[in-house]
C-alpha cells in the first residue's frame, strides 16, 4: 500500500502544501518547529481519523475554521481519501463518497507509527505496554478488542461490587461468583490472544533485532501474565484479599510484558539507543505479520527516528527499509549520515516554516 | 440572541426529557405558547401531577398502576403457575400488546449493575422471592433484555432460585444481542417467550 500524494489545507501551522511521496523511503528534514511532526500527524490522521497528540480541532491552524486533508492512495484499488476537520465535527469521504460509520473506514489505510512517545514502551509503567499491545493485538482481530471490552466491563461491575461486599461485611457471593465466573472466561480468551500474538512477533523479532542492531545478542519478548492455568479457581483463592483491598488483585488488566536482551531485562539495562532498536525491531516485526497475513504493505511513520542511533544502525535501519521495500516517512534533523547509495533511493524534502520543497540531487 | 427568562424555563424542562435536544424543546415550547389555550395547558399540567402523584408500583409485581394492585394481578384468569420477569412497566405493555402470554409478570425496575449503583437488594427481588415462596409459582422465565447487565440479572435469578423446585427459563431471543425488548415487534416477542430456553 501507498501513499501518493497528500495535500493539506489549514492543517497546524501548514496553510496549504502539496507533496508527493516516492514509494520507498521518504525523508522530511528540518529545523525544531519547522512543521515535520504535523506532517506526519497528518497522515497518522488520514488513517486512523484521530489525532495522536491531542483532541482533533487543536489540528486546525489558529484563526482558521477548518482544516482539510486529502490523499491519493494505492492499494488493491487507487482511491481517494478526504477528511475535513472543523469545530463541528469531522467529515470523512472515500472518492468523494462521505462515510457514515467511522469503523467502516479505520483499517482502509494502514500504518504502522514510531513516535518519540513509544520510547516510553521498555521502561515505562506496564500500562503502556498493555495499551501499545492492545492496540496492535486489536488491528489484526477486532474480536479481541470487543472481548477486551467486555473483560473491562465485568472487572469495572465486579470492583464496585468487591467495594459494596467489603462496606456490608457480606458473606453472600452469589452476585460476586457470577462476575468472576465471567471475567474468567473473558480473561482465557485475552489471554491465549496475547500468548499467540507474542508468539507470532519473537518468530519475526530475533531476526529482525539482529538486523537493526548489528551485534550477536539474542532478543526476547516475553509475556507474563499474572494467572495462566485455573483462572477461574486463582480468582476464586483470592476473594478475601480482593474484598479487603476492594479490588481485583489479578488478571489481564494487571500483566506486563519483558524484553530481554541475551537474558538481561532490558528495561534495567538497555541504553537509550538500544531501546530505540527493540521498539523498531518490533514494529518491523509487525509490519511483516501484517504482510504475512493480511497481503498488504503498510506505511510506516517514523517520527525523528535518528536520534540517539549511530551512524551504523542509521545505515542499517534505511538499508531494510529500501531492501524490504516498505514506503516509509521519515523526519530528522538532517541525514548527514545517510549513506549516499541510499539516499539516491528516495526521496529529499525539506521543511522550514511549514514549507516543504522536494530537493533534487 | 436573548430569550425571555420565562420561555427558557420551559425550553430547559423539556430539553431534559430523553431525546429532546434544544431545537425540539423550542419547538414544544413554542407550540404550547402559540397553540394552547389555557385551558388546554391547565389540563395538561393536570395530567402530569395526576400522572406523578396517582401512579406507582404494584404491590405485588411492581408494575406501574394507580390502584393498590395491577389489572394483571387483580385479572382471575391469568396462569398463576408462570411469572415472566421483565426490566420495565414498558416491557410489560409491549409483551401485552402482543397479547399472546396469559401467565403473571414481575416487574424488577433495573438491572443488576454495581457501577451503576444497583446491586440485586436494588431492584425489586424480595418480593419475588416472596411470591415464589408463597404462590402457585412453577415457572419463571426471565426475559431481562440481552445486555450484559441483562444477562448478569437474569443469571442472578437464576443462582439464587436453584434450589428450589422452580423450572427457571430464559426467554429465547429471536433479536440481536443488546436489543431491549421495547424495539422488539409483536411477532418477535411472541417467538421469544415460546422459545424460552431452561438456564443452565
Ligand atoms: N493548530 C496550529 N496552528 C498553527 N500552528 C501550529 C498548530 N499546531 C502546532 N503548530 C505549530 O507547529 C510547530 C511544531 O511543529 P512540529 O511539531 O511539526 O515540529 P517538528 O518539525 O516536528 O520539530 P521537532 O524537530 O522539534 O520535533 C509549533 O511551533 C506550533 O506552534
Ligand atoms: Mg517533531
Ligand atoms: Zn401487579
Amino acid at each position: 500500500m501507498f501513499i501518493n500524494t497528500i495535500s493539506l489545507s489549514n492543517y497546524r501551522g501548514y496553510k496549504k502544501a502539496d507533496i508527493s511521496f516516492g514509494k520507498s523511503v521518504n525523508f522530511f528534514v528540518g529545523n525544531n518547529g519547522s512543521g515535520k511532526t504535523n506532517l506526519l500527524e497528518s497522515i497518522y490522521f488520514l488513517a486512523l481519523a484521530k489525532s495522536y497528540k491531542t483532541v482533533d480541532t487543536s489540528t486546525i491552524k489558529t484563526d482558521s475554521e477548518f482544516a482539510r486533508i486529502t490523499a491519493k492512495i494505492t492499494s488493491d484499488k487507487d482511491f481517494s481519501s478526504k477528511i475535513v476537520i472543523s469545530k463541528i465535527g469531522k467529515k470523512i469521504s472515500i472518492n468523494n463518497k462521505e462515510i457514515d460509520k467511522l469503523s467502516d473506514y479505520i483499517g482502509k489505510i494502514k500504518v504502522l507509527a514510531f513516535l518519540p512517545e513509544d520510547m516510553d514502551l521498555i521502561k515505562g509503567a506496564p500500562k503502556n505496554r498493555r495499551y501499545f499491545i492492545d492496540m496492535i493485538i486489536g488491528q489484526f482481530d477486532k474480536n479481541y478488542l470487543i472481548e477486551l471490552g467486555n473483560y473491562k466491563n465485568v472487572l469495572k461491575q465486579r470492583n464496585e461490587l468487591l467495594k459494596i461486599l467489603s462496606e456490608n461485611h457480606s458473606k453472600d457471593f452469589t452476585l460476586l461468583d457470577i462476575y468472576t465466573e465471567q471475567l474468567s472466561t473473558s480473561a482465557e480468551i485475552i489471554i491465549n490472544l496475547r500468548t499467540r500474538f507474542i508468539t507470532k512477533i519473537n518468530d519475526e523479532l530475533e531476526q529482525m533485532y539482529h538486523y537493526l542492531s548489528a551485534n550477536g545478542k539474542k532478543i526476547c519478548f516475553k509475556y507474563n501474565p499474572l494467572i495462566e492455568r485455573d483462572i477461574l479457581i486463582q480468582l476464586k483463592e483470592k476473594y478475601q484479599k480482593d474484598i479487603f483491598f476492594r479490588t481485583t488483585s489479578v488478571g489481564p488488566h494487571r500483566d506486563d510484558y519483558d524484553f530481554l536482551i541475551d537474558d538481561i531485562y532490558a528495561k534495567d539495562f538497555a541504553s537509550q539507543g538500544e531501546q530505540r532498536i527493540i521498539i523498531l525491531a518490533i514494529l518491523l516485526s509487525i509490519a511483516n505479520i501484517i504482510i504475512k497475513e493480511k497481503k498488504v504493505k503498510p506505511i510506516l511513520l517514523l517520527d525523528d527516528v535518528f536520534s540517539e542511533l549511530d551512524y551504523l544502525r542509521q545505515n542499517q535501519l534505511v538499508k531494510y527499509l529500501t531492501t524490504a521495500d516498505l514506503q516509509s516517512i521519515i523526519t530528522t534533523t538532517n541525514i548527514k549520515d545517510i549513506n549516499n547509495s541510499f539516499l539516491n533511493n528516495s526521496k529529499i524534502f525539506s521543511v522550514k516554516n511549514h514549507l516543504i520543497r522536494e530537493d533534487k540531487i | 440572541m436573548t430569550v425571555p427568562k420565562t420561555l427558557e424555563d420551559l425550553i430547559e424542562e423539556f430539553k431534559k426529557l430523553p431525546g429532546v435536544g434544544r431545537k425540539t424543546a423550542e419547538r414544544y415550547a413554542m407550540f404550547i405558547i402559540n397553540k394552547y389555550t389555557i385551558d388546554e395547558v391547565h389540563q395538561f399540567s393536570e395530567v402530569l401531577e395526576d400522572a406523578k402523584t396517582k401512579l406507582h408500583q404494584c404491590s405485588v409485581c411492581g408494575n406501574l398502576t394507580d390502584e393498590d394492585k395491577c389489572y394483571i394481578c387483580q385479572d382471575n384468569f391469568r396462569d398463576l403457575s408462570t411469572i415472566l420477569v421483565v426490566e420495565n412497566a414498558k416491557d410489560v405493555f409491549s409483551i401485552e400488546k402482543a397479547s399472546e402470554y396469559k401467565g403473571l409478570y414481575h416487574v424488577l425496575n433495573g438491572v443488576v449493575s454495581p457501577m451503576d449503583g444497583m446491586g440485586p437488594e436494588d431492584i425489586n427481588l424480595e418480593s419475588l422471592w416472596k411470591r415464589v415462596i408463597n404462590d402457585q409459582v412453577k415457572e419463571i422465565i426471565i426475559a431481562t433484555s440481552s445486555t450484559p447487565e441483562g444477562e448478569t440479572t437474569a443469571l442472578y435469578i437464576k443462582r439464587v432460585l436453584q434450589e428450589t423446585d422452580i423450572l427457571v427459563s430464559r426467554i429465547g431471543y429471536g433479536v440481536p444481542v443488546g436489543l431491549n425488548l421495547e424495539y422488539a415487534d409483536d411477532l418477535t416477542l411472541s417467538k421469544a417467550i415460546e422459545n424460552r430456553k431452561k438456564i443452565s
